[in-house]
C-alpha cells in the first residue's frame, strides 16, 4: 500500500462503504471480526443495492451475507485478481483516463494479466471460470466499488505482493480517491492503526520516519535530547539504523546457534530478556519455537490485565514476572480508528488494586534505567513547561513532531472536542454539522494544520486540499525509466494553484512550485522539507495554495526495489500442489531479514510436503474472542460460546479418517508438532482443508498445562493453540507469518 | 401513534442483518447475571456453512399475543402487562414445564442442577421489565434481573445488537423501521419475519 501510493492505511472509512455499489472482500471476515463495522456493509446492501462479493477459503459468516461467494484455495489471491484484470483488459472495462493520469507501470501488469486466462486461474485457485467471469463483470460494472481485506490477504509469504495487487485492481477500475471506492483494510483490534502510526515496530521511528541518521537527528532535536547520547545507547552507530527483530521471528533471536535454527545478525549476542506489554504472544505462529525461546530466556516480564499465557506455556520457573497492567477503562488518551480518525478515550475508573497503566510501568522502568528525564522531556517542549500532564502533553507532542502522516492538527484539545460532540457528525460522510461544521469526525489523517478539516478519503482530487483533498504522494522520485512519476494534467485536487502533478514540497522548491515569495523571517524559520518542518510554514503556505505538502504524483504498479517488481504468484512454502510449486516457486532464502536468515526456497524444496501433509490448514478468529483470547476466555459468558478448542472439518473429509462429530483428533504439522482438538463438522470448509481458531492456550501438544495458572486466574476455557501447528513461512518484505496457507495431516485421537 | 393508543411492545429480528455474533445473548446474560445453562436469548443458525442457505436469527420469548404459556400454566403464574410484555411470578411457578411444551420458541428455561432432573422455577426473557416484586428492588433484580423498561431504557439485547438486526419497542415504531428498510431495498416483497405471525397473529 505505502509502496503503491504513499500511505499504508485504509483509504476511506467504514461509513463510506455505504456509498459503494459493489463490495469485494478478500481474506477478511468482518461479520465475525468487525460486527459493528459490518453494519455499514449491510446498509450498503440495503440502501444502495450494493453487490457483496466474498472471496475466501471458507464459507464465513460474511459469506453468508454475500451475493456472490468464491471459495478460493489459500494463497492464490494474486492469480484470482490477475484473472479479473485479464477479463477487465480484454473487455476494455478499465478506467483509461485514470490510469493514464494517475498510475505508473500498468503496462507490465497488463502483460502479466494476459497470461492468466480464466481457465488457468480456475486451475490454480479452484474457482470456476463462470464464477470468476460473474464476479469480474459485477465488480467492474458496478462502480464505485470498494475492496476490503484483512489478515487473510497479508499473512502469506507473498503477503506484500497481495497487498500491492489489490490496489492495482482498484487503480485499474478508477476506484481510488472516490466516495464508495478505496482499499479499505480492516484493522483487527482497537487502536491498531494508532500503534502502527506510532510505529510500535522494529523498522521505523514513530510516524514512519524510518531509521536513517537524519530521522534520528530530527527526533533527537524534537525530543530535546542529544543525538550523540542517543547514539551511545546503541552497541554501535550501525545498529542504530538496523531493523530489529519482529514479533514473528523474535524467537530466532534466542534460539540461534542451536542445530537447525535460523542464523541471526544481532551484533554478536542472542536475546536474553523479553518484556511483553499487552501482546498475546501465545497467538503467534511457531508456538513450539516460542515456547523453547521463552524457556531459554534469562528474564521474562509480562505486563497485562490478565495472566499472559506465555507464563503458562514456558517451563521456566524463575525470573518470570507478571505485572498487573491497567485496562483501557482505567486510563485515558487518544486512540486511532481503522479509518485514521482519532478519538479521545476518557478514564472510567481509577486503576484497581495494584494495577498500573502502561505509561506508569514504562516511566518506572525508565527511572530505574536512568533515562526518565530524556524519555519525558519531549512533552515539556511545546509550552516550555516544568512538568507534564499525561496524556494531553503526550498527544500534543505527537502533533508537534509527526508531519509525515499529517498529525499536526491532532491536538488533545481538538480530539476531545470531536469525541465530546460525536453526535454532530454524519455517519456516512463523517462531515460535521452545527458547531463542528467544516471538520470530519476524528480529523482523519493527514490533518495538515491545526485548522485543517481532516481527510476522510485519501487521494481524492475532487475536494480542495484544505477540505481533505489530495493526489497520490510523491514518494518514489520524480522520474523512473525515463517516465515522469508526477501526476498528469488536470489531476490536481480542486482549487489547486498547480493544475497537474508537482513534487513534495521542500524549503528549496516551495517558492517555485507554489509561485510565492517567502519573507526573510520565514526563510529563517522554515524546516528542510514538509516532513521535518515544525515551523508550520510549508503546511500553511500549501493550504493557501491548495497544494498537498507531500506532492501530487502517480501511484505505482511497479515497485522496483522489491524482488517482484509487479506482484507475481508464488506458491506457499507448504503447498498442496507440487505441480504448481514447480511452476510458481517461492523466493530465494533471504539473509538478514529483520536480523534473521529466513528460509524460503530451501524450505519449500526440502521435500514434497503435500505427500505427508495433504490437507490445507486455515486459521482465523471467532466472534466472541480476539487475539490470544486471554481476556475473552476469562469471561464466563464469552467462554460459554466456545468452551473448547475445536477444528472445523467437512464431514466428507472426517469420514475418510473415521472421525465423528465431537471426536478428538490430532493435527500434525510439517514442523513436527501436533495438537489434540475436538472435531466439529462444518460445511464452511471444503474437503481439502480444515479451519482452526487461534484464540486458545493452556494446552500444549496434548498436555494440559492449566495447572500452572496462579490460583484464581485460570480462564473458563483453555485449549490447544492453533499456532502450535501453523507452518514455517514468512513474508519476503514484512516477515508476517504465513498462518493462512499451510499444510497439515490429521488423525483420529 | 394517537394519544389514547397504548404502546404494544414487540420483538423483531431482521434475518438479513443478523450475523450470528451472539452480542444479544451475551449482553443479556451479563446484564441479568444469569447462571450458565440459562439462556434467555440465543442466536439460531440454520444450514450453517451451506452456500446460499445459511440464515441466522435471534430468538427469545416473543411476548406473544394470547401467550400459550399463560394459557397452559396450571398455577396461573403468568401475567400480561398492558403493553403486552408477558411476565411471570417465580414464587408461584412450580417448575412443571408445561409452558416449555406450549411455547413455539423454546423460550422457558429451567435450572438444571437438581437431582434426577427436577426443575426449579422457570426463567425467561422479561423484555428487561423485571417481575411482580417492587420495581427496581433488590428482590426483583435477584429473581428477574434488571428492570430497564422502568428506567426508560431499551432492553439490553437490542441495545447491544451490533448490526441493529434485533429491534424491540412499540410495535408501530418497530414496523416503521422494518418498512423503511424494505422500502430502501426497493425490491422484493415484504414478508413477515420468522416467528412474527406465530407470536403476534397475522
Amino acid at each position: 500500500m505505502a509502496n503503491t501510493w504513499g500511505y499504508g492505511a485504509m483509504t476511506n472509512s467504514l461509513g463510506d462503504i455505504q456509498n459503494a455499489k459493489a463490495i469485494i472482500i478478500f481474506g477478511a471476515n468482518p461479520a465475525v471480526n468487525h460486527p459493528v463495522g459490518f453494519s455499514h456493509f449491510l446498509k450498503a446492501k440495503e440502501r444502495n443495492n450494493a453487490q457483496l462479493i466474498v472471496v475466501d477459503p471458507r464459507y464465513t459468516k460474511t459469506a453468508a451475507k454475500a451475493d456472490i461467494f468464491a471459495q478460493i484455495r489459500p494463497g492464490t489471491d494474486i492469480p484470482f485478481m490477475y484473472g479479473m484484470l485479464h477479463i477487465i483488459f480484454k473487455n476494455g472495462w478499465e478506467d483509461k483516463k485514470f490510469i493514464n493520469d494517475r498510475v505508473y507501470g500498468i503496462e507490465d501488469v497488463r502483460k502479466e494479466a494476459k497470461k492468466w486466462t480464466p481457465q488457468k486461474v480456475a486451475d490454480v485457485t479452484g474457482v470456476s471460470v463462470e464464477k470468476l467471469m460473474q464476479i469480474t463483470r459485477v465488480y467492474a460494472k458496478s462502480t464505485p466499488g470498494t475492496l476490503i481485506w484483512a489478515m487473510g490477504l497479508t499473512q502469506h509469504t507473498i503477503g506484500s505482493s497481495n497487498t500491492r495487487m489489490a490496489p492495482i485492481l482498484q487503480l485499474c477500475l478508477g476506484n481510488m480517491g472516490v466516495e464508495g471506492g478505496g482499499c479499505n483494510i480492516l484493522r483487527g483490534h482497537d487502536n491498531v492503526q494508532g500503534a502502527t502510526d506510532m510505529c510500535c515496530l522494529s523498522h521505523t521511528l514513530p510516524g514512519y520516519y524510518g531509521l536513517s541518521e537524519g530521522s534520528w537527528k530530527y527526533f533527537a532535536k524534537s525530543w530535546g535530547v542529544d543525538f550523540k547520547w542517543l547514539q551511545g545507547r546503541f552497541k554501535s552507530p550501525k545498529m542504530m539504523s538496523t531493523k530489529g527483530f519482529t514479533l514473528a521471528k523474535w524467537y530466532s533471536g534466542v534460539l540461534a546457534g542451536r542445530p537447525g535454527e535460523d542464523k541471526i545478525h544481532n551484533a554478536g549476542t542472542n536475546l536474553k530478556a523479553l518484556f511483553v506489554m499487552g501482546n498475546g504472544i501465545t497467538s503467534i505462529a511457531q508456538q513450539a519455537k516460542v515456547k523453547e525461546a521463552l524457556d531459554n530466556l534469562e528474564l521474562i516480564v509480562l505486563a497485562d490485565p490478565f495472566v499472559n499465557e506465555a507464563a503458562i506455556l514456558t517451563d521456566k520457573k524463575d525470573d518470570v514476572f507478571i505485572l498487573p497492567a491497567a485496562t483501557q477503562f482505567e486510563t485515558s488518551g487518544s486512540v486511532t480508528a481503522t479509518n485514521r480518525s482519532a478519538q479521545w478515550r476518557y478514564q472510567v475508573v481509577e486503576p484497581l488494586y495494584e494495577s498500573k497503566p502502561d505509561q506508569e510501568i514504562m516511566f518506572e522502568l525508565a527511572k530505574k534505567l536512568g533515562f526518565y528525564d530524556e524519555l519525558t522531556k519531549g512533552m515539556l517542549i511545546r509550552e516550555n513547561k516544568k512538568s507534564f500532564k499525561w496524556p494531553e502533553d503526550a498527544t500534543d507532542e505527537i502533533a508537534r513532531i509527526i508531519k509525515t502522516i499529517g498529525l499536526t492538527g491532532w491536538t488533545s484539545k481538538r480530539i476531545k472536542k470531536h469525541t465530546d460532540n460525536w453526535h454532530m457528525f454524519d455517519e456516512v460522510s463523517l462531515r460535521g454539522f452545527g458547531p463542528m461544521k467544516g471538520e470530519y469526525y476524528g480529523l482523519p489523517w493527514p490533518c495538515w494544520t491545526e485548522t485543517h478539516s481532516g481527510s476522510p478519503i485519501l487521494y481524492n482530487i475532487h475536494r480542495p486540499v484544505k477540505e481533505g483533498g489530495m493526489g497520490f504522494r510523491n514518494r518514489f522520485g520524480l522520474v523512473h525509466d525515463g517516465v515522469d512519476l508526477l501526476a498528469g494534467k488536470n489531476s490536481a485536487p480542486v482549487g489547486s494553484k498547480v493544475k497537474g502533478g508537482y513534487p513534495e514540497i521542500t524549503a528549496k522548491n516551495i517558492e517555485k512550485v507554489l509561485g510565492i515569495k517567502l519573507t526573510a523571517d520565514e526563510k529563517r524559520r522554515i524546516g528542510k522539507n514538509w516532513k521535518v518542518d515544525t515551523s508550520g510554514i510549508i503546511a500553511q503556505k500549501c493550504m493557501e495554495a491548495g497544494i498537498a505538502p507531500y506532492g501530487n504524483a502517480k501511484a505505482r504498479a511497479k515497485v522496483w526495489t522489491f524482488p517482484d517488481q509487479i506482484p507475481m504468484h508464488r506458491e506457499p512454502l507448504h503447498s498442496p500442489r507440487p505441480d504448481l510449486v514447480k511452476k510458481y516457486p517461492t523466493y530465494k532464502d533471504k539473509p538478514n531479514h529483520y536480523r534473521v536468515d529466513t528460509k524460503f526456497m530451501s524450505k519449500q524444496s526440502e521435500k514434497d510436503w503435500s505427500k505427508e501433509f495433504p490437507i490445507n490448514l486455515v486459521t482465523g478468529r471467532l466472534v466472541n474472542m480476539n487475539g490470544a483470547g486471554m481476556e475473552n476466555r476469562a469471561s464466563k459468558y464469552l467462554a460459554a460460546l466456545s468452551p473448547e478448542m475445536f477444528c472445523d472439518i467437512h464431514p466428507g473429509l472426517a469420514a475418510n479418517y473415521g472421525i465423528r462429530n465431537g471426536d478428538m483428533m490430532w493435527i500434525y504439522s510439517p514442523e513436527g508438532t501436533k495438537i489434540k482438538v475436538k472435531a466439529r463438522y462444518s460445511y464452511s470448509v471444503s474437503e481439502d482443508r480444515v479451519f482452526l481458531p487461534f484464540h486458545f492456550a493452556g494446552h500444549f501438544q496434548g498436555e494440559d498445562l492449566s495447572g500452572r495458572y496462579p490460583e484464581g486466574t485460570k480462564p473458563y476455557a483453555v485449549g490447544e493453540s492453533a499456532n502450535t501447528v501453523t507452518n514455517y513461512g514468512y513474508d519476503i518484505i514484512t516477515q508476517i507469518p504465513e498462518t493462512k496457507g499451510g499444510l497439515c495431516r490429521i488423525e483420529k485421537a | 401513534m394517537s394519544v389514547n393508543e397504548m404502546a404494544r411492545m414487540k420483538f423483531y429480528c431482521d434475518d438479513d442483518r443478523c450475523i450470528d455474533c451472539n452480542g444479544c445473548s451475551v449482553a443479556c446474560a451479563e446484564a441479568h447475571e444469569l447462571p450458565t445453562g440459562i439462556t434467555r436469548r440465543k442466536v439460531i443458525t440454520l444450514n450453517e456453512g451451506i452456500e446460499g442457505k445459511e440464515v441466522s436469527t435471534s430468538v427469545a420469548c416473543m411476548h406473544c399475543t394470547d401467550a400459550p404459556c399463560e394459557q397452559v400454566c396450571p398455577v396461573d403464574c403468568f401475567y400480561i402487562r398492558e403493553d403486552g410484555i408477558v411476565l411471570h411470578d417465580k414464587k408461584t411457578c412450580i417448575g412443571c414445564g408445561y409452558c416449555l411444551y406450549a411455547c413455539p420458541f423454546g423460550a422457558p428455561q429451567f435450572p438444571r442442577d437438581g437431582a434426577f432432573g427436577t426443575k426449579g422455577a422457570m426463567d425467561k426473557c422479561t423484555m428487561c421489565a423485571g417481575g411482580p416484586e417492587e420495581t427496581n428492588s433488590i428482590e426483583e433484580r435477584e429473581l428477574y434481573g434488571q428492570n430497564r423498561i422502568a428506567e426508560g431504557k431499551v432492553p439490553m439485547c437490542a441495545a447491544m445488537c451490533s448490526t441493529k438486526a434485533l429491534l424491540v419497542g412499540d410495535a408501530q415504531e418497530v414496523s416503521k423501521i422494518y418498512r423503511a428498510r424494505i422500502a430502501a431495498k426497493g425490491k422484493g416483497v415484504q414478508s413477515a419475519p420468522y416467528g412474527w405471525s406465530k407470536a403476534y397473529g397475522a
